[in-house]
């Protein structure tokens, strides 16, 4: 798969995060980007990044998280400069505040969707009460997503098996290229999508309006702690008005 | 001096880019003219060396040489106006609105005369039998139809090599007839043919050589009477012999037939009768 | 089913034209015939998503298991006949195979602890044990198809329908699967149907053979002589042939061949006395 896209793949390991309850964890991204956007120092926000870079480190992750950082650099960038134009008074401070305030926010996403699987992501949110056709809409783009990648490589091997090239012509003729790709793809997926929705009726899908589930979630001292830790995480932008601390 | 092979591959190894490694060290030379089969479970490789051959896999190591031309250094839309491939799915390679377009679009893609187009896309719609839904949208067509429109749409640029994945998956036993006729024909036009394949009953009668793989490696190379009358090796790469070599097996062992080359069904019968009657 | 006819609702030409069937409990069919005979159309009517999900118009008697497809929810259908499709990979939904199980008792709307049994019972029975947490969409073809057939046989339904389950599979992986409905046929006395093209490749397991040609039932009884009058449409093991010729010439054969084996067996016996 491509390296945009590692942020969402799930790769099973057996680590702290892992074992986590998925609300839990959710809660936690929550209050890490939470608190991010509400802190307005410089030194809470490193605070704040240094904690999810931590916690990703502790879910043996950092691997994975590289190739997201190195994709979104180029984005933190424009941020960064597009601040330091447009800014008036202290420019520096605030753009150097916005690019990190970038960071945390979705290295802490990153956090989540790394030790997640799409399946438990699903329980949770039937936990809180989103119908199942939702949360199986969820799960199955998830779960297709590599399934796409693999028919789009197959169709591109197949065009250019023809002797076609993707990329001759200027700009324009480039992007009309890219049509006949597009076609047996968006013909082919169609037909996919149909063929899911009976294997779906096969099942005994939509039987009844409260299907059960085997696995259930159930919270544990960790997530309690977790979730303590995370009530602290959202609070913190007040810390250091209440301290009278005075940081940048 | 030795006679060119078609297709050289040395020492191969790919590497998908998720990590997964496909080919561990292939070595395999494909004569001029030679028709041979590359058969092995789901996940083998085979798909893998095949995308190869035009160069829309590079190697990860190791070296494909296409009649002498390493395709590190030529780009897909040369090589693969020399090696033709027909891959599996039908729905993965239908591009154009109209029967007719889909069989001209690789020659348009390689620049030939418009008279030549014209001539050869009726000259092989003809031949598929699909002449009368020229103008229709392939996506109209019947499975088996389908199929029989990719195999035309590359047989018509005539390349020299031509690769089939799978041919008969899924096929009925109509479809596989003409299936049948197009391999006879690919015969007499001396091809060199690589065919990818489970189908032994199917593949057996035209081909020169028979490629085993198995978990990314080749594990046999032999002629098919040699390979199908062997059921552990064929086991190993999930596959079973065709019936009649089954049934040869059998009846060498209580020493009714032995078989010298492919088991012939009148040879056993013959075989058969004469114990009979003795 | 009696004097069905079926025509599409995009087209006017019927699919299915006078269709008569009755299969029996604990009855292995091969339902056989050239592409687009309407095979496809047939399995679909029998649980339902043909007309309730496709539409169109369907006419004649339908009643599996008391009950007409017509008029039965699909999801209710499920209980009766399942279902299983030519790719696995679009009939496989989650990352675990447990759940992949659970799936349809989930639905349903079964206890927690009876999902929990029946889904172990599956696992036992299937040899599912040490995949049981991995990704389905990782495992191999063969093994996709195992998870496919598990996870509709823990329904419990009283049909098993087969729409080319091993088309995408190598010839070992393939009599697997088809061994493993031979034994929910053995074991449940359900019913099954499947369809094929390889008849060499089903023969071992069935005990009757349905063709079908252009909408038509064309042929129906035992596996020998309908393979034997319909081989134009479907073809024939080679090893029939090999019967028919010393049969013909009074050679005394008394059983015709399931395998290569047993025609060797049978030979033996009869040659070395």
């Amino acid at each position: 798969m491509s390296s945009p896209l590692q942020a969402f793949k799930y790769v099973p390991k057996d680590t702290f995060m892992d074992r986590l309850d998925p609300r839990s964890k959710f809660a936690l991204s929550l209050s890490l980007l939470a608190a991010s956007l509400a802190s307005p120092q410089l030194t809470m926000q490193l605070v704040y990044l240094a904690l999810a870079t931590l916690l990703i480190a502790a879910a043996k992750r950092l691997a994975q998280w590289t190739p997201t950082l190195k994709a979104i650099s180029p984005l933190v960038a424009a941020i960064f400069a597009a601040n330091l134009i447009f800014t008036p008074g202290m420019p520096l401070t605030y753009a150097t505040l916005m690019a990190l305030r970038f960071f945390t926010v979705t290295t802490s996403f990153t956090l989540f969707f790394l030790t997640t699987t799409p399946d438990d992501l699903s329980l949770a949110l039937e936990e809180m009460g989103v119908p199942r056709e939702y949360t199986l809409m969820f799960t199955m783009s998830l779960r297709f997503v590599p399934t796409l990648a693999d028919d789009v490589e197959t169709v591109t091997a197949a065009l250019l098996s023809r002797g076609f090239q993707l990329d001759r012509g200027n700009i324009i003729q480039r992007a009309k290229n890219y049509v006949y790709l597009l076609v047996p793809l968006i013909i082919y997926e169609v037909r996919r999508s149909l063929m899911i929705a009976e294997a779906l009726e096969a099942r005994a899908f939509g039987a009844t309006k409260k299907p059960t589930r085997l696995y259930t979630l159930k919270m544990k001292k960790p997530d309690y702690l977790v979730l303590i830790a995370s009530a602290l995480i959202a609070v913190s932008p007040l810390a250091p008005a209440i301290l009278n601390l005075s940081i940048i | 001096m030795e006679s060119e092979a078609a297709i050289q591959v040395e020492n191969l190894r790919y590497v998908y880019p998720g990590g997964y490694e496909a080919l561990k060290g292939v070595n395999l030379a494909v004569k001029k003219g030679e028709f041979i089969a590359i058969m092995g479970e789901n996940g083998s490789g085979k798909t893998t060396l095949i995308k190869h051959f035009n160069g829309v896999l590079k190697p990860t190591e190791g070296r494909v040489l296409i009649d002498g031309v390493d395709t590190r250094e030529t780009p897909v839309s040369k090589l693969s106006r020399k090696v033709g491939i027909v891959f599996q799915n039908p729905d993965h390679q239908l591009f154009s609105e109209t029967v007719w377009d889909e069989v001209a679009f690789p020659m348009k893609n390689f620049g030939f005369p418009e008279q030549v187009v014209k001539e050869r896309t009726e000259r092989f719609l003809k031949l598929m039998g699909l002449y009368s839904y020229r103008d229709k949208s392939p996506y109209l067509l019947s499975l088996g139809e389908r199929k029989r429109l990719t195999i035309a749409a590359v047989l018509a640029y005539d390349p020299e090599i031509i690769v089939l994945d799978e041919p008969t998956a899924g096929q009925d036993y109509i479809q596989k007839e003409h299936i049948s006729g197009t391999m006879n024909l690919l015969r007499t036009m001396q091809k060199t043919v690589v065919i990818v394949t489970h189908d032994m009953e199917f593949v057996v009668q035209y081909v020169d050589r028979i490629v085993l793989m198995s978990r990314g490696r080749i594990v046999a190379s032999a002629s098919p009477h040699e390979v199908l009358l062997n059921p552990s090796l064929l086991a190993s790469a999930g596959l079973m012999p065709p019936q009649l070599a089954r049934l040869a097996l059998q009846l060498s062992r209580a020493g009714i037939y032995t078989p010298r080359r492919l088991p012939e069904t009148g040879e056993i019968v013959d075989a058969v009768l004469k114990r009979w009657h003795r | 089913m009696e004097g069905v006819n079926y025509t599409y609702p995009s087209s006017e030409e019927p699919v299915l034209r006078n269709i008569d069937l009755r299969i029996g409990r604990g009855e292995y069919i091969l339902l056989a015939g050239p592409s687009g005979c309407g095979k496809s159309t047939l399995a679909r009517i029998l649980n339902g998503l043909i007309p309730n999900f496709y539409g169109g118009k369907l006419e004649g008697k339908i009643l599996v298991d008391g009950k007409d497809p017509r008029k039965t929810p699909t999801y209710e259908m499920a209980l009766t006949v399942g279902f299983v499709f030519q790719n696995p990979e679009n009939q496989l939904f989650f990352s675990d195979v447990e759940r992949e199980i659970a799936f349809g008792l989930e639905n349903l709307g079964l206890p927690p602890h009876e999902i929990r049994r029946k889904v172990e019972d599956a696992i036992r029975k299937y040899g599912l044990e040490n995949l049981r947490h991995r990704s389905p969409a990782e495992l191999s073809g063969g093994q996709k198809q195992k998870v496919a057939i598990a996870s509709v046989m823990v329904m419990e339904p009283k049909l098993l329908v087969l729409d080319e389950p091993t088309a995408n599979l190598d010839p070992i992986s393939a009599v697997k699967v088809l061994g493993l409905v031979k034994r929910e046929v053995l074991e449940r006395r359900i019913s099954a149907i499947v369809i094929e093209h390889r008849v060499e490749l089903v023969l071992p397991y069935v005990d009757r053979v349905v063709v079908m040609d252009r909408g038509r039932i064309v042929g129906d009884g035992e596996p020998y002589s309908v393979i034997q009058e319909n081989s134009g449409l479907i073809g024939r093991p080679a090893i029939f042939d090999v019967y028919a010729r010393l049969r013909a010439k009074g050679f005394p054969l008394h059983r015709w061949p399931r395998t290569p084996e047993q025609l060797a067996e049978d030979l033996k016996r009869i040659l070395q006395g």
